[in-house]
């Protein structure tokens, strides 16, 4: 399925998020904005408003989370490959702080 | 390789191909936004809700002024990003020429010894069970996986482009001109691509087929097709 025929929102991580919670935005903005005011054509302004304005907040929100976690990802993957290839050579962290510890002690 | 039918991009098998494809969800997601603002309007003028009245004052210029320059800025600053992220030089591990001729290409290994062959398409008739069609070649490239790779791509008769969606790589080969790209391969795999600048009757079939392997099987190959 693809809204309104380009956007993959299945396999887009954030997307669906992003349409379902600007969804919501928009109904809240728009039916809040029509109980205050009893103005029907600025109400739809305003649910118009809102969604684009939701859905792009939380898309800019979940992007950044992702980014960060796909950064966490590649630094724990170098980690955990550096801790095979160097464990017990002179290049291992691990030993070398328990060599200071020892040394401390 | 795209599946049959496949619109989007194949999954990224580097880092700029990941960044590329992440630029490419959020200017989708901005199209999105604007697209729904346009139906909106459209939807206002065919109730006959939107007037001249309603076009004509100095607030709604002064929206329609900085609205734009707020989307070209949210699509410039992640553009720009990654233009001068594929420029970055990364001090290249290997060093890789590929020619482009009617209708082959022709790949050279320089750095060490003088390793070159052609790489012709292997015709359907000559293909064997299980194979891709119009992709598959006699001589692949293979490479170390996870090294940065210098890929300069020439030239021998017309324009050529030497291109692999899945690495995030198109370069145009022109005569007498040298073009410089690189790229990471971030997993070991076979990565199709094809010729992307008509050249002839045979355009459609020369492709382009990159092994990327440990560096041990890297070197096992280059021995071999060296001796």
């Amino acid at each position: 399925f693809k809204l309104l025929g380009f956007l993959d929102v299945k396999s887009v991580p954030c997307a669906r998020e992003s349409v379902l919670y600007g969804s919501l935005g928009s109904f809240v903005v728009g039916l809040g904005h029509f109980l205050a005011t009893s103005r029907v054509r600025r109400s739809c302004d305003f649910a118009v408003g809102g969604f684009i304005c939701t859905m792009l907040g939380y898309w800019f929100y979940c992007r950044y989370n992702l980014a960060q976690q796909r950064i966490r990802q590649r630094m724990l993957k170098e980690g955990m490959r550096n801790k095979i290839l160097f464990e017990g050579s002179s290049f291992d962290p691990e030993k070398k702080q328990t060599g200071n510890e020892s040394s401390n002690s | 390789m795209a599946n049959h039918s496949q619109l989007g991009f194949q999954d990224a098998s580097s880092p700029i191909m990941e960044e590329l494809i992440e630029f490419h969800d959020h200017a989708l997601m901005v199209a999105l936004a604007i697209c729904s603002l346009v139906l909106y309007l459209l939807a206002l003028m065919l109730a006959e809700k939107l007037s001249s009245n309603t076009v004509d004052a100095q607030e709604v210029e002064l929206i329609w002024t900085i609205l734009p320059a707020i989307v070209l800025i949210l699509l410039a600053l992640p553009s720009l990003q990654i233009l001068y992220m594929m420029d970055e030089i990364n001090e290249p591990d290997l060093t890789l020429k590929a020619i482009g001729h009617q209708w082959y290409w022709t790949y050279e290994y320089t750095d060490f010894k003088d390793l070159s062959f052609d790489s012709y398409m292997i015709p359907t008739a000559d293909l064997p069970h299980g194979h891709f069609r119009l992709l598959e070649v006699d001589h692949r490239i293979v490479i170390p996986m996870e090294s940065p790779i210098r890929v300069i791509v020439t030239a021998g008769d017309v324009l050529h482009s030497w291109a692999v969606p899945a690495l995030g790589v198109k370069t145009d080969a022109i005569p007498g001109r040298l073009n410089q790209t690189s790229f990471i391969t971030t997993r070991p795999g076979v990565f199709y691509g094809q010729c992307s600048e008509i050249c002839g009757a045979n355009h459609s079939y020369m492709p382009i087929v990159v092994e990327a392997t440990p560096l041990k099987h890297f070197e096992a190959w280059s021995s071999l097709m060296l001796s």
